[in-house]
């Protein structure tokens, strides 16, 4: 361990970096807070002037009575917004992570001829971004969309988490690879040798072992398809709730106290698997994984 | 008379629409003989929340057509499957840009007339032309100017639904304690004898007597053409359609660029006014009083109403004005000449009623009957501009109607006090649906109003539908902005904006440059 790791900086010395960081997490931090507090106001919080401010909960009302005016007009499912949101999420987690984990023990695992250039071109996908690839993706849908409306309902859901996973995929995949490295054949070997599949070896002894990891990538992938637009605007016939937040927020005459509250609710599963994993987290980061 | 001339309309609206009935019960019967009970259509609408009527007004119309095949033992039902309405009119018009072409978008979509042309041009439109030659009846009812707006390269892609024209607000109370008569000032605003000349008199005079905060309050906002109405005002235009360009005048733009800077460096408009933000700034400052005058829409007088933007200095809690309070502290005029010797003006942007060109296609044998669920379609829209449909819409959310027979019901005391007690035919998912707006904004008042303003439509203009439209109104907003917080000299705002067509090509080829910027011209003094 070098002198200069954090472990053996003086005190003062890290209530200052300390300080430094509080100092550049505040705009963050003021923007989330004013957001949230204008979630439970008559008008949008952007300064400190609260003279003018009531705090009420009508936005949260009118919110899930799905009602994007104060007065009359249409209503918005909400709960519907929030399931399909979950729905794309939750595929996307549960996409990435089982070709990842699959994909990393196999190219971790098995020497075979291109596997260094699978592990190239995986990169070089992860560095293009979702909506370069976007146009191709639109095409591909065009030809496999089926035409009757129901069928197209479901396909649309399938398509988005498979398009969106592969975005993630590659991330995962060299995630994985390197637990999957950091674990000793040994133990593999002793499965194999009695008798225990390839299939039966990875589900029962390398899985539980490399939990940090996989963990994190059912969280990233959470997080990915929770807040994705692009694919979701694109594809999707369903609204989520970026969606909802998207088409009502450019216009004049928003209004924003009601918005404030979508982008609310839309935030909590962020915060909440940030705060939940954060110690997991950490241990994927900074260490690799403890065995 | 007016009763008389009240039923020889209602009458023409039923010849009217007895031959549309006529389709109805043909294209019914079609469905019917191929074994089609039920088919299934989506709308998709946009625009402001009291708007609704822009998409409950197909549900009540597939409602009407169910009425008129079940009074003809026709077993055809149509069913509304998807109501989607949303504030932005861009995000919905690239959302159906998108999904066209995948099928997934709606059948109907009710929005601004600019995206016919992009849109037809796609292929993306139904071509209502043959439809409406067959119901020439229908179109008699239009005022001709909207149905040329719905056209492009001469074929009708949309019936209008709605119109507006911006009128000139002015603080009747505010008026009156600096001692601006307002007796007859919509005559002289119309013969020109009131113009921006005057208007920066009385605003200076207004904050000088400190009888308000700021003299004049204009909207934020990009492209939309509120601000256009400058050029208009100062006597120029936005297309030419001789050779199709897009028109940057620089004498015209210089004289309103002068008007916003003078205002603004007296401190008469705010000059970070383009920031200013619709519900918590722009409005609450009219409606307190915080300003004499307002360029703004028809359809503030019943968002004043329906949005909680007045500050109640009794109870110091925000609230809607009461139709008495709006009436009695706001008087309107057309958009004052620019200058003595020009004329006043007003801008509409009419909405719409659009079919998409795969209007139907998720109903069964679609291939072999698409001419019939096209057809269908059209006749869906064209039972969703019956005069009542429309007046209701206008009256609600304060937009002009469309046709002559919608404005003599607005006329109607009797209509509207059933209006008022929703005792209408209307379906009872609407009549839920409207409910709350319509006992906001029914009332003779709101009525009253509407028709005041109808004469504005005589000297209305429109945006240019052109693809490059929208960029160069971009850079208005941009050099107007700049201009109001001093950043740029009217003079150097216009150098800038024309640095910025010729740095983008496609708009350089699309706009022409005219005049140039006028040196003896004086505003204020200045």
């Amino acid at each position: 361990m070098s002198l200069g790791d954090v472990e053996v900086r003086s005190k003062s010395r890290q209530i200052f970096y300390s300080i430094i960081l509080i100092a550049f997490s505040v705009p963050v931090i003021m923007a989330f807070s004013m957001l949230v507090l204008s979630s439970f106001a008559n008008q949008m919080v952007t300064n400190f002037d609260f003279s003018k401010v009531r705090f009420t909960l009508k936005n949260w009302q009118l919110l899930f009575q799905g009602r994007i005016a104060i007065t009359g007009g249409l209503r918005e499912n909400i709960f519907l917004y929030l399931i399909s949101t979950a729905i794309v999420a939750l595929g996307v987690a549960i996409v990435t992570t089982l070709v990842g984990t699959l994909s990393g023990y196999a190219i971790s695992r098995i020497r075979f001829k291109g596997r260094k250039f699978v592990l190239l071109m995986m990169l070089m996908l992860h560095a293009l971004p979702g909506s370069i690839l976007i146009v191709g993706v639109y095409f591909l849908y065009r030809l496999w969309m089926p035409t009757s409306l129901n069928a197209l309902r479901y396909f649309s859901f399938f398509y988005v988490i498979i398009a969106r996973a592969a975005l993630e995929v590659p991330l995962s995949v060299w995630l994985m690879k390197g637990f999957f490295d950091l674990l000793p054949w040994e133990i593999e070997w002793s499965a194999l040798v009695d008798g225990a599949s390839r299939l039966k070896t990875w589900a029962k002894i390398m899985m539980p072992l490399i939990k940090p990891g996989v963990v994190a990538i059912l969280i990233f992938g959470f997080l990915a398809g929770w807040q994705d637009i692009i694919y979701v605007r694109t594809f999707l016939i369903d609204k989520t709730l970026a969606t909802f937040i998207e088409s009502n927020l450019e216009a004049e005459m928003a209004y924003m106290p009601l918005l404030a509250a979508a982008a609310t609710l839309y935030l909590l599963p962020t915060i909440f698997f940030y705060i939940s994993s954060q110690k997991l987290l950490f241990k994927v980061y900074a260490g690799g994984i403890r065995r | 008379m007016r009763r008389l001339l009240f039923v020889v309309l209602l009458c023409a609206a039923v010849l009217l629409f007895a031959s549309v009935e006529d389709s109805i019960v043909q294209v019914g019967r079609t469905l019917e003989k191929n074994g089609i009970n039920e088919v299934r259509y989506a709308v998709w609408g946009t625009g402001d929340p009291n708007s609704v009527l822009r998409v409950l007004g197909i549900v009540e119309a597939a409602r009407r057509i169910n009425d008129i095949w079940a009074k003809n033992n026709i077993n055809v039902k149509v069913i509304i499957r998807e109501t989607r309405y949303e504030l932005d009119f861009t995000q919905m018009y690239q959302e159906f840009l998108s999904k066209q072409p995948l099928g997934t978008a709606g059948d109907f979509l009710v929005n601004s007339y600019v995206y016919i042309a992009p849109l037809a041009e796609e292929g993306y439109l139904l071509d209502l032309t043959p439809y409406l030659e067959k119901h020439k009846e229908l179109l008699d009812d239009f005022f001709a100017s909207h149905i040329e707006v719905a056209k492009y390269k001469g074929r009708i892609y949309g019936l209008p639904q709605d119109t507006e024209a911006r009128p000139f607000y002015i603080r009747k109370d505010i008026a009156a304690k600096v001692g601006l008569d307002l007796h007859g000032l919509d005559q002289k605003v119309l013969k020109g004898e009131f113009t921006w000349f005057d208007v920066y008199e009385w605003a200076k005079k207004t904050v000088q007597l400190g009888a308000s905060q700021w003299g004049l309050i204009h909207r934020r906002g990009s492209a939309h053409p509120d601000l256009m109405q400058f050029i208009l005002a100062f006597g120029s235009k936005l297309y030419d359609p001789a050779d199709g360009k897009l028109v940057f005048d620089k004498e015209a733009i210089y004289k309103w660029l002068t008007i916003e800077w003078v205002f603004a460096r007296e401190k008469l408009l705010p000059s970070d006014m383009m920031a200013w933000d619709w519900a918590k700034q722009v409005h609450p400052a009219i409606v307190d009083g915080k300003t004499l005058f307002d360029i703004g829409g028809t359809w503030y007088w019943t968002e004043w109403q329906t949005k909680d933007y007045y500050t109640d200095p009794k109870t110091g809690q925000m609230r809607g004005l009461k139709p008495e309070e709006v009436e009695q502290w706001f008087y309107y005029t057309l958009f004052p000449a620019g200058e003595p010797g020009k004329k006043p003006v007003t801008l509409s942007q009419p909405f719409m009623w659009m079919v998409s060109s795969k209007a139907g296609a998720q109903n069964p044998k679609y291939s072999a009957l698409k001419s019939t669920y096209d057809e269908l379609a059209f006749l869906i829209v064209a039972k969703a501009s019956d005069p009542e449909i429309n007046a209701i819409h206008s009256i609600i959310s304060a937009h002009l109607p469309v046709g002559k027979a919608s404005a003599a019901l607005l006329a109607n005391k009797e209509w509207l006090d059933k209006l008022y007690n929703l005792q209408i035919d209307l379906d009872p998912s609407v009549k839920e649906k409207i409910a709350g707006i319509v006992k906001a904004t029914v009332n003779p008042i709101n009525a009253k109003f509407l028709s005041d303003v109808s004469y504005m439509l005589d000297h209305t203009n429109f945006p240019p539908i052109h693809p490059m439209y929208a960029k160069l109104a971009a850079i208005f907003a941009e050099v107007v902005d700049y201009v109001l917080r001093g950043q740029m000299d009217p003079a150097k705002a216009i150098d800038y904006a024309i640095g910025k067509i010729n740095a983008d090509l496609d708009l350089k080829a699309s706009v022409k440059i005219i005049n140039e910027i006028p040196k003896d011209w004086r505003f204020a003094g200045k």
